[in-house]
């Protein structure tokens, strides 16, 4: 493998991983919302009763 | 029934992705002119049709709100629920696309980034949605889906201006174009099937992501809507 | 023009006749904004043609974002805004009245400022001067027409002005990439500016009606 495609290779993995990273960082925090909003409605249930 | 297929679907796109993954790296060959750097493009182009996509459906959201928000309070706040999460996950894949570009662009052009066409489009198409969700963000209120509708709109109205002007600074200017003719160099029918193959994966994962936002924000206007009432039955 | 247009309009003008501070605090800035880019960018460099409009348009930016902030400013106290909604008048008619008067503020200021403009970076003119009195009053009109529009859509906001800023630059840069090419295109004679000035015709005239059509839903959103 020469030089250019070492590089090349690199940059392929660089850009699969960076779309990973922001798909799964983006799912995560859509996690957290999920959950805090589960939160919520539990705690207005348990305050209405 | 509904459980089944509900549980099912992320299952699908979980395998839809590894055998996207599978057709990119292992079955497709390398490009004949720009070599290994070309599979970019299994992940690039496919983020940039969800990216276009969730935007044109945010821009339906907007409308449907500003339509439905006298005659059927209730619509109108699906419309604004589908609005924000087809701009926010837009803006994601939006990111993707930006990213993942520069990275193809460095390698087969040498160059990071131009003014084109396409790319400056997806550029303002980017900081137009992002200026979008800041406003709902910042602005205080029940008048805020109105307003954030409002600039939906404007943002949308902008896009087409924006190509075009683009297209003729290129005409009196011109300059290398980004993966001009990448789409007409896939003569390998292996290399359009990887590409279908992760279209499609990519969609899945996309409706998958932009369902779980939609579901989000309808809890979250309930949860609003519920505090606003009591605020209000308490105010006695 | 209608009396109600009419009314706005001088009523906006004598307030600020009256006190001068949009127009002295846009004039101070974007003087300011003119010497940070000549500084910036040597205005004595062989580029310095081809950059001169691009800093031309960007000096108007800044400068008109300072009025922007505060065009809805005075509506904003003592429930002005609710007065304005109950008189008889259209919403529409009422932002007209603010664009034109914002217009003229910044076109002031731009006249105040070309003399300023021309000397420090030593520009001559080698295509149709005329035609840049056509090219500014069609990128300031973009400029101010959603300007106003967008400030009176982050009133309610915490960070208004920043707010201003970030909405209003991404869906004005097709209109910059019109104005700048245009001035560009007349300081240096080297292209045809009619293309430009026909892009920028067509922006105003989509961003203007769309404003005017949507600008009750904002202003009754309140």
């Amino acid at each position: 493998m020469d030089e250019r495609s070492i590089l090349d290779h690199q940059f392929v993995v660089a850009a699969y991983t960076v779309t990973w990273v922001i798909q799964l960082g983006y799912l995560a925090w859509l996690g957290f919302k999920w959950r805090s909003e589960k939160r919520n409605a539990e705690r207005r249930l348990h305050n209405s009763r | 029934m509904k459980k089944l297929a509900l549980g099912l679907f992320p299952v699908i796109t979980v395998l839809l992705m590894v055998w996207g993954y599978h057709q990119a790296i292992y079955v497709a060959p390398d490009d004949a002119l720009q070599g290994y750097i070309f599979r970019i493009i299994y992940y690039h182009v496919p983020s940039a049709s969800v990216a276009f996509l969730f935007f044109a459906i945010s821009l339906i959201g907007s409308i449907g709100y500003l339509a439905f928000r006298r005659s059927n309070p209730a619509r109108a706040l699906a419309a604004d629920a589908w609005a924000l999460a087809g701009a926010e996950v837009g803006v994601v894949f939006c990111t993707v696309v930006l990213t993942t570009g520069p990275l193809w662009g460095r390698r087969a052009w040498g160059i990071w980034w131009t003014w084109d066409a396409r790319l400056t489009t997806t550029l303002v198409l980017w900081l137009i949605y992002v200026s979008y969700l800041l406003l709902r963000r910042f602005a205080a209120g029940p008048q805020m889906q109105t307003l954030a509708a409002v600039l939906g709109i404007f943002g949308a109205l902008d896009v087409p201006i924006v190509y075009m002007s683009n297209r003729w600074w290129r005409t009196q200017h011109p300059a290398p174009v980004f993966g001009g003719d990448a789409d007409s160099g896939m003569k390998d029918p292996t290399m359009v099937h990887a590409l279908l193959w992760n279209m499609l994966a990519w969609f899945c994962w996309g409706m998958l992501v932009l369902f779980l936002r939609y579901h989000v924000e309808r809890r979250h206007q309930q949860y609003a809507a519920q505090e606003a009432e009591e605020a209000l039955a308490g105010a006695d | 023009m209608t009396s109600a247009l009419w009314t706005h309009i001088v009523k906006d003008l004598r307030i600020e006749w009256r006190s001068l501070d949009a127009i002295v605090s846009m004039l101070f800035f974007s003087g300011l904004v003119v010497v940070l880019f000549s500084i910036a960018f040597d205005p004595r460099g062989a580029t310095s043609q081809q950059i001169s409009g691009g800093v031309l348009c960007v000096a108007t930016m800044f400068a008109s974002v300072s009025t922007l902030n505060q065009a809805w400013g005075r509506e904003i106290r003592h429930q002005v805004m609710d007065a304005q909604r109950m008189a008889p008048s259209s919403g529409a008619q009422l932002y007209l009245a603010k664009v034109l008067v914002n217009f003229l503020f910044v076109s002031i200021v731009q006249i105040a400022l070309a003399p300023v403009f021309f000397i420090m970076y030593n520009l001559h003119i080698a295509g149709n001067a005329w035609i840049l009195a056509l090219v500014l009053p069609l990128g300031t009109w973009a400029l101010v027409g959603n300007g106003v529009f967008f400030a009176a859509l982050s009133i309610r906001s915490r960070n208004r002005e920043l707010l201003l800023s970030l909405i209003l630059f991404p869906i004005f840069i097709p209109a910059l990439l019109g104005m700048e090419q245009a001035t560009t295109s007349i300081l240096t004679g080297d292209s045809d500016p009619w293309l430009w000035i026909k892009m920028l015709t067509g922006y105003d005239i989509i961003f203007t009606t769309a404003s005017l059509l949507l600008f009750d839903v904002v202003f009754h959103a309140e």
